[in-house]
C-alpha cells in the first residue's frame, strides 16, 4: 500500500536534489541534470494518480484506491449484511436498518499523505456520475440524523450513528486521516462514477474515480 | 584516451554509470513507496488553546478531569469500540504508558456514548489490556466541547494544560517521532 512518508519522502528528495545540484562530486554538469531529470521524474511518479482495485477473495468485498497530488481515498463495500448487522448492534431497529441497507455504503477513508499545507474537504461539494452525466450527490450524516430523530431513534443511537458516518466537512494536517461510512441514494449492485473535491490553500482539486460499484443485497453471503 | 559520448563530450562510462544509478532510483522508488510507514505524525496547533475542562466517571466510579492533572503532560484520546482505528491503535496507547511510567505524564481516554460492559469486554481482548484511566462521555458532550471532527482524535496537552498537538486517524503513539514531541513537553519547566 501507498505510504503516508510520501511528503517526508519528498523532502529528501528535494534534499538529495540540492545536493547534487551543489556538490562537486564526480558528476559534470551534464550528469547532474540527467540525475536531477530522473529524480524530479521520481518525485512526480511517486506524486501521481494511482488507482487501484481490489477483491477480497474470501468475502467478495470490492476496495477502490485513488492516490492524487498526496491525497489518499479509499472507498471500500459496506455489504447490506454488514450495514444491518451495525446499526442493530447499536440499537437501531429492524425497520431502520433495513431501510438503511437499501442504500448503497461504503467505508470511504481520506488521508492526507503528503500535502505540506492543510487540505479540507466537504462531502457535500462530491458528485457522483452515470457515465459523464451528473447523477447526485451523497447523502449526508445530517440528512439521516433528521429521519433518524423524525424515527424516535434513542439518543446513544444516533450519536453512534453520527460518528460511524464519514465527516461531512473536515480538515486534516499532514498524516491525518479518517474513515467513516459514505452512502448513496443508488440502486445495489449499481456502477457509478465519483468525483471527489477538495481544498488546498483555498485552490480546489478534484478527482476522478470510475465504475465503482455498490455492493449487492446478496454480497458476503 | 577516454571513451566520450560524441554528441555532449561525456566520457561514456560515467554517462553509462549515472543511466544505472537512474534506473536503479526508478525501479527501486515504487518499492520503497510500498513497503514505507505511515508517518506517525502530531500536528502542532497554530494558538495552544486552553483544553477545555471536563469532569468524567471512569471504569471504577472515579471522578477525572483534566484540570487535576495540571502539572503533568496529558493525552486525551477520543474512541469508541465501534471505531477500527480507535480499536487498532490503543495497544500502542498503553506501550507508550509504560514507556513514560514515572513521567509527569498521564493518559485520559474518552469513550463516547458506550457502557461499562462493552468497554471492558473490549479491553480484555488486548495486549497489552490498557492500564490508563478509561473514562465515559455519555452524551458525547465533551466530545461536542473539544474540536473533534472524527474518531480517533487525539490531543496532547502541556503540563499548563494547553493543547499543543492534535492527530485526527489512528496513530502508532509509541513511534519514537511521537514519544520524542512527547518528552520534549515533560521536560518543560
Amino acid at each position: 500500500m501507498r505510504a503516508l512518508g510520501l511528503g517526508f519522502r519528498f523532502g529528501k528528495i528535494s534534499g538529495a536534489l540540492r545536493q547534487i545540484y551543489m556538490t562537486n562530486f564526480k558528476f559534470n554538469f551534464l550528469e547532474k541534470i540527467l540525475l536531477i531529470t530522473v529524480l524530479w521524474l521520481l518525485v512526480i511518479s511517486v506524486q501521481a494518480r494511482e488507482v487501484t482495485h481490489e477483491t477480497n477473495p474470501e468475502s467478495g468485498v470490492q476496495t477502490w484506491e485513488l492516490h492524487d497530488q498526496g491525497v489518499g481515498f479509499t472507498l471500500m463495500q459496506i455489504t447490506p449484511d454488514q450495514a444491518r448487522g451495525f446499526f442493530l448492534a447499536r440499537g437501531f431497529d429492524r425497520a431502520a436498518v433495513d431501510y438503511y441497507a437499501t442504500y448503497c455504503v461504503f467505508m470511504t477513508i481520506v488521508r492526507n499523505e503528503a500535502v505540506a499545507e492543510s487540505i479540507n474537504y466537504k462531502l457535500s461539494d462530491w458528485e457522483f456520475y452515470s457515465g459523464r452525466k451528473p447523477a447526485g450527490k451523497l447523502k449526508l450524516a445530517e440528512d439521516w440524523l433528521s429521519e433518524w430523530k423524525q424515527r424516535k431513534v434513542a439518543e446513544s443511537s444516533l450519536i453512534a450513528f453520527q460518528w460511524a458516518l464519514h465527516p461531512s466537512t473536515q480538515t486534516f494536517e499532514t498524516g491525518d486521516w479518517n474513515q467513516g461510512m459514505t452512502t448513496y441514494a443508488l440502486p445495489l449492485g449499481s456502477t457509478f462514477n465519483l468525483k471527489f473535491k477538495w481544498n488546498v490553500k483555498g485552490v480546489t482539486h478534484e478527482s476522478m474515480l470510475e465504475n465503482i460499484q455498490c455492493a449487492s443485497e446478496t454480497a458476503g453471503r | 584516451m577516454k571513451a566520450c559520448s560524441k554528441i555532449f563530450n561525456v566520457p561514456v562510462r560515467q554517462l553509462a554509470a549515472s543511466s544505472v544509478l537512474a534506473g536503479f532510483i526508478l525501479a527501486a522508488g515504487p518499492l520503497l513507496a510500498a513497503e514505507a510507514v505511515p508517518a506517525q505524525t502530531l500536528f502542532e496547533m497554530k494558538a495552544h488553546p486552553q483544553a477545555e475542562d471536563f469532569q468524567l466517571l471512569d471504569m471504577d466510579g472515579k471522578k477525572r478531569s483534566v484540570s487535576a492533572l495540571r502539572g503533568k503532560v496529558v493525552l486525551v484520546n477520543f474512541w469508541a469500540t465501534w471505531c477500527p482505528p480507535c480499536r487498532r491503535e490503543m495497544p500502542s496507547i498503553e506501550r507508550l504508558s509504560q514507556h513514560l511510567k514515572g513521567k509527569d505524564f498521564e493518559i485520559l481516554a474518552v469513550d463516547v456514548a458506550e457502557n461499562l460492559d462493552t468497554v471492558f469486554s473490549f479491553t480484555g481482548t488486548l495486549e497489552p489490556m490498557p492500564n490508563f484511566p478509561i473514562v465515559f462521555d455519555s452524551d458525547s458532550s465533551v466530545l461536542k466541547a473539544w474540536p473533534v471532527m472524527g474518531l480517533p482524535t487525539t490531543f496532547i496537552l502541556d503540563k499548563q494544560g494547553r493543547v499543543i498537538y492534535r492527530a485526527v486517524g489512528g496513530r502508532e503513539f509509541d513511534d519514537p517521532a511521537i514519544v520524542e514531541k512527547i518528552q520534549a513537553l515533560i521536560a518543560e519547566k
